[in-house]
């Protein structure tokens, strides 16, 4: 009979110790196996990065260039690991983001400043999220269908509202912010928000029961339900966490664009949920992780980054960002079986 | 029949899971014609042994010989191609499908190699059903309306579609009523008759017996004994073989002293219609009471109505005289109720999580300010749960799915130890728990109660309720038929009533 | 392929040169150059005529160009008194604009103007509504078959790359080792590919000139921010740039600023009121634009109406008004802003 190629075992035909392989230490191992994976991925990105434009890709402003373009997207990819830890899925992100975008920057809307674009963005957010949530927790909706509808519905109003046109901002504490003055300590405003979302994120779903909650749900919502948590509620809380974030996104992408359009965040769902799979957030949900959503973010964005750099077309980066996918979650896997 | 090479023979195979090794050097020969029983606990290799069988695991070491001659099977296709069939658990149909197109499945008969000739396999499959007893089940009729046992039927006529020469069933029995295994067995006579061999697994001894021609029982992924006699080897040298030491079912004591606190748990004329008649039961502190009852009589409804993951349609539930919100979880676990149901894999656990995670999932509140989780406080608290309950291994941060059955099970009591649950609902507490590791939960729930909870227990093995409860229900068709002291009982008139539903007296 | 070289070639004829006559022959309301064609057939003009109910069919108005155009097709049939327009909600999706079509038939419109989601899924429905007898006026995306439209009417993808490459390469004719970057649009459609052909085209007559970069970006102001700044970290040193879309043009104007970069100059594209703006202001790197007028669709309800009063149109010669008008895409600087300020589009 021929030997099936299997995964390296210690040594053939040697019973490995049950009671001595110490189960409980390879959890944790492996969550880090799958991290230290993507930051070899950055790693060997940055090493071609560096190797194919030395003065272009190694320079502070191409490190703040690449940050800034991942701030709008990773904040959005925060808020859908959660929805996806949970289980649940929101294709609608990207659709908020051009709603919230759009009516932050109104003629109406500008006449109250800063504060009236930011709390408008954050407050069309919540309201999606509020209506996403009401759907998939309260009405029995799946999220699959119900965020899809909101993704119709958004664009549409969001298309309403502009009528085709672009929306030029004219407040200049809004447009000052995503420029080079506002840096603080080198660091764009943009950049601190994303970094400030990521740690709240992190802290949340692994430090709150906020998060210890999203997980259970994701993981068994049966088990989780006779277990004693509000489902229910837990879901609503998750879909408003997406809508905020993409509020929060809305507005960054304001400042970073300097105006509001309907075609803004065109297919962020599907950025924001290959980020948080290749970072080894389950789609079936039960198991996500922030560090694993923000490094994909960033390595999609510095791939994009780097082919920019070098001049490739775009449909050359299509096919990259297509084969870096594939190739995260097959390494995933392996890393994963045979860990 | 012995000077014939064996239809089919295993031997030395061994194949290893992270972390696990399955199986361990297993031999197995099965002759035509014979039925060939496989014996072991959970966790022994059964599963994975009948999955190598089915081409479905690739074995790491070892040989498989089919009629004498040495065979790889690459794949389920190759062992269908061979003759053997899988008959699994949890049955592999397409619900959406016809029982006709279920049973074609990947071998449709068709003209011109791709138009399905649907009268033909129609007018098969009504003869294979009728060939298994049962003729009433319609060809065109889709999988996902029948019952479990027809759909059981279903998945045997379409092993037989094929030119099978072995058949591999795994717990047949376990979804069947009475009169349906019996049909089951004839259905595997007639099988051996025409030469066909079958292995057979079943943890129920009795039929092993009736059926059996030799038994092969599996320890720890190695086969302890191979082509013992089914009919003749004494039960208790099987059950030795299996447990590796001898084991009768173990009770703890009972205390002496009637518990005569006030009830912590009343019901009140509990009711759902179809389901369960109005159901009046008091549960004091210290106590357990068993609920008896075939599958259907309406014993898990009861225990999931009470804890309100049904909503009752007549009657309350009230816990130390507050009345429970009904068709509410939260209410019932808020008020001191916990629930550890049948299906802990699906209804209980948190299967990619640590034992710490899963025991704490319902006290969260306990460990956190405004949110936040103490995780030392947690774990701390998590530990001495399970040391409480002797969960093995000691270690709370291992992942519950690396747990055997009796130890999850632990887990899931630990977590409403933690919570300072009042009353404890137990939905057959040792299914997929181990023989020897039984005794162990028995005397966890004997002493919890010692502590103070009232425990109201639902089994369907008799001698487990009569052994552990303080008093018995005996439930038929939803029907409370009998109530009594568990020691004024015995097996024979639990089954009686269970069955009559009239005192046999 | 085959239509790409046949539109090009087009544009080389007499078609370029005689659109250009005759847009402005059609576009300007004035009337006092009242010379109507060599023949008796009466070229239309502001005078009531008989009645005619135009169909109109776009797609939906997710941008400001194809907003532009709506616009300007209603704008204009306002301005008749004996034109009544039949709009129908403007859809991206080719059935259902097939299914708009078709009611505007069964409507027995007196001509049709569509500017189909996708030309070549709607020529059957083009066929249809002449075989019914209902002249169809084809807007900037053509029908795969000639037959199914009456006039074609449209920009010129090609001819705005090579506006826009020439007018480049006479700015930075004498400087040697030249740079030039180009932003381009959404790279999955045809006229992105037309656009950048052009300019290549151009450049090849400058020899001291080199593209040195092209990026694509999506005709959103969010992938134009992006893509530019990318660029402009990729390009520490350039001496022009072309980008396609002035949409997109406002992300990258966005980026150039906060890139704090203004040692080159800027060329847009479409036509859009802001840049037409930011080149009247002349304080920033947008210098011109080249134009890809969506005034088009008022001159398709020009033509409409001319056909369904069975007219000519002022300037040609001919009877009848021309099967097919590419029109010129002119470019747009300082010295000329003022002059189509009013067809800018937001």
């Amino acid at each position: 009979m021929t030997q099936p190629v299997s995964p390296p075992r210690d040594t053939a035909g040697k019973i490995p110790p049950v009671g001595r392989l110490t189960p409980w230490r390879a959890l944790p191992a492996r969550a880090d196996v799958r991290t230290l994976s993507l930051l070899g991925v950055l790693a060997a990105l940055v090493v071609i990065g560096g190797i194919t434009k030395p003065d272009e890709f190694l320079d502070t402003r191409n490190l703040q260039l690449v940050l800034t373009q991942a701030s709008v997207i990773g904040v959005v990819t925060v808020g859908m690991t959660f929805v996806i830890t949970s289980g649940g899925i929101d294709l609608s992100v990207g659709a908020i983001v051009a709603l919230a975008s759009v009516w932050a920057t109104t003629v109406a809307t500008q006449e109250y400043g800063f504060a009236g674009i930011l709390f408008t963005a954050m407050l069309v957010g919540l309201g999606c999220g509020l209506v996403n949530g009401l759907l998939i927790a309260y009405g029995g909706m799946v999220p699959f269908i119900a965020t899809l509808a909101m993704l119709a519905s958004a664009r549409g109003l969001a298309l309403q509202i502009t009528d085709g046109r672009t929306q030029i901002v004219s407040i200049d504490s809004v447009l000052k912010l995503g420029e080079r003055d506002s840096y603080v300590l080198g660091i764009p405003p943009l950049v601190l928000v994303f970094a400030l979302v990521t740690i709240a994120g992190w802290l949340a779903l692994n430090r709150t029961t906020f998060g210890r909650r999203s997980v259970a749900v994701g993981g068994n919502a049966e088990a989780a339900r006779l277990a004693g948590i509000d489902v229910r509620r837990q879901r609503l809380y998750l879909y408003l966490l997406s809508g905020l974030c993409c509020g929060i996104a809305a507005f960054l992408l304001i400042v970073l664009s300097g105006s509001g359009q309907n075609t803004n965040g065109n297919l962020y769902e599907l950025d924001a949920i290959a980020a948080a799979i290749i970072g080894g957030t389950l789609l079936s949900g039960g198991r996500g992780t922030i560090t694993g959503s923000v490094l994909g973010v960033l390595i999609f964005t510095t791939i994009t980054n780097i082919f920019a750099l070098n001049n490739l077309q775009s449909d050359v980066q299509q096919i990259a960002k297509g084969a870096i996918i594939v190739a995260a979650v097959l390494v995933q896997r392996r890393t994963a079986s045979t860990n | 029949m012995a000077q014939e090479p064996p239809l089919l023979s295993m031997s030395g195979i061994a194949k290893s899971f992270p972390g696990v090794r399955a199986l361990d050097g297993v031999d197995l020969d099965v002759q035509a014609g014979e039925v060939h029983c496989l014996l072991g606990q959970n966790g022994a290799g059964k599963s994975t042994l009948i999955k190598v069988l089915a081409g479905a695991h690739q074995p790491d070491e070892g040989t498989i010989s089919w009629r004498g001659e040495p065979v790889t099977l690459r794949s389920p296709i190759a062992a269908m191609r061979l003759g053997i069939a899988t008959i699994y658990q949890e049955l592999d149909l397409v619900e959406h499908l016809s029982v006709a197109e279920n049973v074609h499945l990947g071998h449709e008969p068709t003209t011109a190699g791709f138009v399905v000739r649907g009268r033909t396999a129609r007018t098969s499959t009504a003869a294979l059903l009728k060939r298994l007893g049962h003729p009433e089940i319609d060809p065109a009729r889709l999988v996902g309306e029948l019952s479990a046992a027809q759909q059981q039927i279903v998945s045997m006529a379409r092993a037989l579609s094929h030119d099978v020469r072995l058949i591999v069933m795994d717990e047949p029995s376990a979804a069947l009523d009475p009169d349906e295994v019996d049909n089951l067995f004839r259905i595997v006579a007639d099988l051996t008759a025409d030469g066909v061999a079958v292995v057979y697994i079943s943890h129920r001894l009795e039929e092993i017996r009736r059926i059996g021609d030799r038994v092969t029982v599996l320890k720890d992924g190695r086969a302890v004994a191979g082509g013992l006699p089914a009919k003749t080897t004494p039960t208790r040298d099987v059950v030795a073989l299996m447990t590796g030491r001898n084991v009768e079912y173990v009770f703890p004591e009972r205390p002496e002293r009637e518990p005569d606190a006030e009830p912590v748990l009343r019901v009140r004329g509990l009711a759902r219609d179809g389901e369960f008649d109005p159901l009046d039961l008091d549960l004091r502190p210290g106590e357990i009471v068993g609920l008896a009852g075939l599958v259907g009589s309406g014993r898990s409804e009861i225990l999931e109505t009470i804890y309100g993951a049904r909503r009752p349609t007549a009657g309350s539930v009230s816990v130390d005289g507050r009345t429970l919100r009904p068709g509410s979880v939260r209410s019932a676990v808020g008020a001191g109720l916990g629930l550890a149901p049948e299906e802990r894999k699906a209804q209980a656990l948190l299967m990619l999580e640590s034992v710490t995670r899963n025991v704490s999932v319902s006290s969260l509140s306990r460990f956190s300010w405004a949110g936040w989780v103490d995780r030392r406080a947690e774990r701390g608290a998590a530990r001495a749960a399970v040391r409480e309950l002797s969960l093995r291994p000691d270690n709370p941060e291992v992942p519950v799915r690396t747990l055997s059955g009796g130890n999850q099970q632990k887990a899931v009591l630990a977590r409403w130890l933690l919570r300072g649950c009042r009353v404890l609902l137990l939905d057959e507490p040792t299914r997929g728990v181990d023989v020897g590791a039984r005794a162990e939960l028995y005397a966890v729930v004997r002493r919890l109660a010692d502590d103070g909870l009232a425990v109201l227990l639902v089994s369907s093995e008799v001698p487990e309720v009569l052994g552990l409860a303080d008093r018995v229900l005996v439930l038929r068709e939803g029907r409370v038929v009998h109530t009594a002291p568990a020691r004024e009982l015995d097996e024979h008139r639990v089954l009686d009533l269970v069955m009559e539903g009239t005192p046999a007296s | 392929m085959s239509h790409t070289t046949s539109r090009r070639g087009l544009l080389f004829g007499t078609a370029a040169v005689s659109a250009g006559a005759l847009l402005t022959a059609c576009t300007s309301n004035d009337t006092k150059d009242d010379k109507t064609a060599a023949n008796n057939q009466p070229a239309a003009d502001d005078k009531p005529g008989k009645h005619v109910t135009i169909g109109f069919a776009g797609p939906q108005a997710d941008h400001g160009w194809l907003n532009a155009i709506n616009d300007n097709a209603k704008n204009r049939a306002k301005k008749y008194s004996d034109v009544s327009l039949e709009v129908t909600e403007g859809s991206n999706d080719t059935a259902q604009q097939i299914g708009q079509i078709e009611t505007l038939i069964n409507k027995k419109v007196d001509v049709l103007v569509v500017l189909p989601a996708d030309g070549k899924a709607l020529t059957q429905v083009g066929l249809k509504a002449m075989r019914a007898g209902i002249p169809v006026i084809n807007l900037d995306r053509i029908f795969n078959s000639a037959q199914a439209y009456r006039c074609y009417i449209g920009g010129d993808n090609y001819g705005m790359g090579l506006n826009a490459g020439r007018y480049i390469g006479e700015k930075l004719k004498d400087k040697p080792n030249a740079r030039v970057v180009e932003l381009a649009g959404l790279d999955n459609l045809e006229l992105t590919k037309q656009r950048t052909q052009g300019f290549d085209d151009a450049l090849k007559n400058y020899p001291n000139i080199q593209k040195v970069a092209r990026q694509a970006a999506e005709f959103t102001v969010e992938s134009g921010q992006a893509k530019m700044a990318q660029l402009l970290q990729a390009q520490s040193k350039f001496d022009a740039l072309w980008n396609h879309d002035d949409d997109q043009g406002v992300g990258a104007l966005r980026a150039i600023q906060q890139a704090g970069r203004d040692d080159f100059l800027m060329v847009g594209g479409a036509g859009a009121l802001s840049a037409f703006q930011a080149i009247k202001q002349d304080d920033g790197v947008l210098k011109a634009t080249v134009l890809y007028p969506p005034t088009m669709a008022a001159s398709a309800i020009d033509l409409a109406r001319a056909l369904g009063q069975a007219k000519g149109v002022g300037g040609l010669a001919e009877f009848e008004i021309p099967a097919s008008i590419t029109l010129y895409s002119a470019v747009v600087d300082k010295t000329n802003v003022d002059q189509y300020m009013s067809t800018g589009f937001r």
